[in-house]
């Protein structure tokens, strides 16, 4: 009877031992706790203005390598700027006093990581230091508006003459928006509206005076920069030895791209991945 | 401990007082933990025939549920051009969700319907009134051990069935579909979370699963009518309300935890 037991035994303590194993590997390898690094840290404290979507225990890297993580983020009462505690790995520990931490985006969508760029001065940061250089989270928002808030550069530069163009769709386009030829900003929208009588929209372009050769026949189109971006009006040159006057319409326009319409072509050539050809697929263009 | 009231009774009462007496059971069960210490060699013989027996298809199981996840996933972010985040997915919906579910489906069927067959068998072959005779105590020896057994094994086959599901997904993934090594690994362990994926998701789910399982089990074994045609119907209903209960508590569960 003893040796059934004993096998009992031994297979049941296999098993446990496999079971713990196994909870072992889940819980080191695939966790976070695979990036911690176990060893002393130090800690530093730095002020930022603005912390976007920084959550704790992000990463904090120096030249783009994890050296330590976001300790604690706390926002005292009366103060308008987040301190933000960093938890730094004591291997790491001549960073210079004057050097500059920044919030970055990893991607475009991304989790928010601290980088630090090295200052130059003598001092070295101590633990409960602070980092007084900092550099708040960048707003998509702001960015793009000052990427191509060109309507500016155009009003800054004094006259402009108004053409107008024909769109039967402008898709989010705005007054503001930039008009680019050949990605330079030359202008900007004027006004948005709907003709009552022809049901499409009449977009007012003021084009800055410096471009008065641009040829009459030339195209207007509603792009998006990039996959987020916002829209802008795009100038494509023609070949008209006639020049665009103030008060012309341009009659080539090409109107803005539904991201649905695209995605949707996107999606059905991608399932029916390249057997048949585009032209065959189910969905007809239009 | 009265079985099911007579045909045609009202269900709803019917099912209250399943769950009244079947929740009464579990405190019978919890009260003789401290008498069924005596029998700690059968409750490791029970460990023995529910976990590690239950290995194999645990682990065969989960080897599978991982390679065939990564294969769907593989190719539905193929088409966002977004594969390196497939290690990622397997990991988080094999924690979270498909590891303590399926290893509390494969529990039951398994491991469930022998403790029923097995008990409801001694109850129609007068072995628990035998045990009552010699005065020994039938919750004691037969359901507290099992019931023990089920809650320890639980956690511990769910992790199993983990392990090989990352496993089955790192074969597919990255010996056979050809996803960048490294990028496994980071992805999945930048985004994976100790507390809320690991305890959370595999061992508090685990630990709930195992509790209901086992005491389903031990209970409808108890509960079954000394035939033979019971100890058949007592074993199909193990399975029916596991499932039920499984499926509705990590709904639960889930609700709560995330």
């Amino acid at each position: 009877m003893s040796q059934p037991r004993s096998s009992y035994a031994v297979g049941t303590g296999l098993f446990i031992v496999l079971g713990f194993a196994a909870l072992a590997y889940l819980a080191t390898q695939t966790t976070s706790i695979a990036n911690v690094h176990q060893g002393a840290s130090y800690t530093v404290d730095a002020h930022f203005a603005d912390i976007g979507q920084l959550k704790d225990r992000a990463p904090v890297k120096i030249a783009g390598v994890r050296v330590g993580q976001v300790q604690s983020i706390s926002l005292a009462p009366g103060q308008d700027a987040a301190d933000v505690k960093l938890s730094i790995d004591t291997r790491y520990d001549r960073i210079p006093l004057d050097s500059v931490a920044s919030i970055y985006t990893s991607g475009l969508l991304g989790d928010q990581y601290i980088g630090i760029e090295y200052g130059h001065s003598k001092k070295v940061v101590a633990n409960g230091g602070t980092l007084a250089l900092t550099k708040p989270a960048q707003q998509l928002e702001a960015m793009l508006s000052k990427f191509f808030g060109a309507g500016g550069v155009a009003d800054n530069l004094g006259g402009t003459y108004s053409v107008t163009a024909r769109f039967n769709n402008v898709g989010t386009l705005s007054v503001g928006a930039p008009v680019k030829m050949a990605g330079v900003p030359i202008g900007s929208v004027q006004s948005v509206q709907v003709d009552p009588v022809k049901l499409d929209a009449k977009v007012t372009l003021a084009i800055d005076k410096r471009y008065d050769q641009i040829p009459d026949d030339s195209a207007a189109a509603v792009f998006t920069s990039g996959l987020i971006g916002t829209q802008y009006v795009a100038i494509q040159p023609g070949g008209s030895p006639d020049v665009l006057k103030n008060g012309d319409q341009l009659i080539l326009t090409q109107s803005a791209m539904q991201l649905e319409d695209l995605i949707g072509k996107f999606l059905v050539n991608g399932s029916s991945n390249g057997s048949s050809k585009p032209s065959t697929t189910p969905s007809g263009k239009h | 401990m009265k079985p099911r009231t007579g045909i045609g009774g009202n269900l709803i009462v019917q099912s209250l007082a399943q769950i009244g007496s079947g929740g009464l059971f579990l405190l019978t069960l919890l009260a003789a933990i401290p008498r069924s210490l005596r029998y700690f060699r059968e409750t490791l013989r029970q460990l023995w025939f529910v976990g590690a027996m239950s290995l194999t298809i645990i682990m065969v199981c989960g080897l599978f549920v991982g390679m065939v996840l990564m294969l769907q996933l593989y190719h539905v972010l193929s088409i966002f051009g977004g594969t390196s985040a497939s290690g990622m997915v397997v990991a988080l919906s094999v924690y979270r969700e498909l590891g303590p579910v399926v290893t509390a489906l494969l529990f039951a069927g398994r491991a469930g319907t022998s403790i029923t067959a097995e008990i409801g068998l001694m109850r129609a072959t007068d072995q628990i009134d035998a045990m009552e005779m010699m005065a020994v105590d039938p919750i004691a020896y037969v359901a507290t051990p099992r019931f023990l057994a089920g809650l320890i094994a639980m956690p511990l086959l769910t992790c199993v069935f983990c392990a090989m599901a990352i496993f089955g997904g790192h074969l597919v993934g990255v010996t056979w579909l050809g996803i960048d090594n490294g990028t496994f690994w980071s992805n999945m362990t930048a985004v994976v979370d100790l507390r809320t994926d690991i305890v959370n998701g595999v061992l508090f789910k685990s630990l709930a699963f195992g509790t209901v399982v086992s005491l389903i089990a031990v209970y409808q074994g108890f509960a079954t009518p000394p035939t033979s045609e019971g100890v058949a119907y007592a074993t199909t209903r193990t399975v029916v309300a596991s499932s039920i209960a499984i499926l509705a508590i990590d709904f639960v569960l889930t609700a709560f935890l995330m």
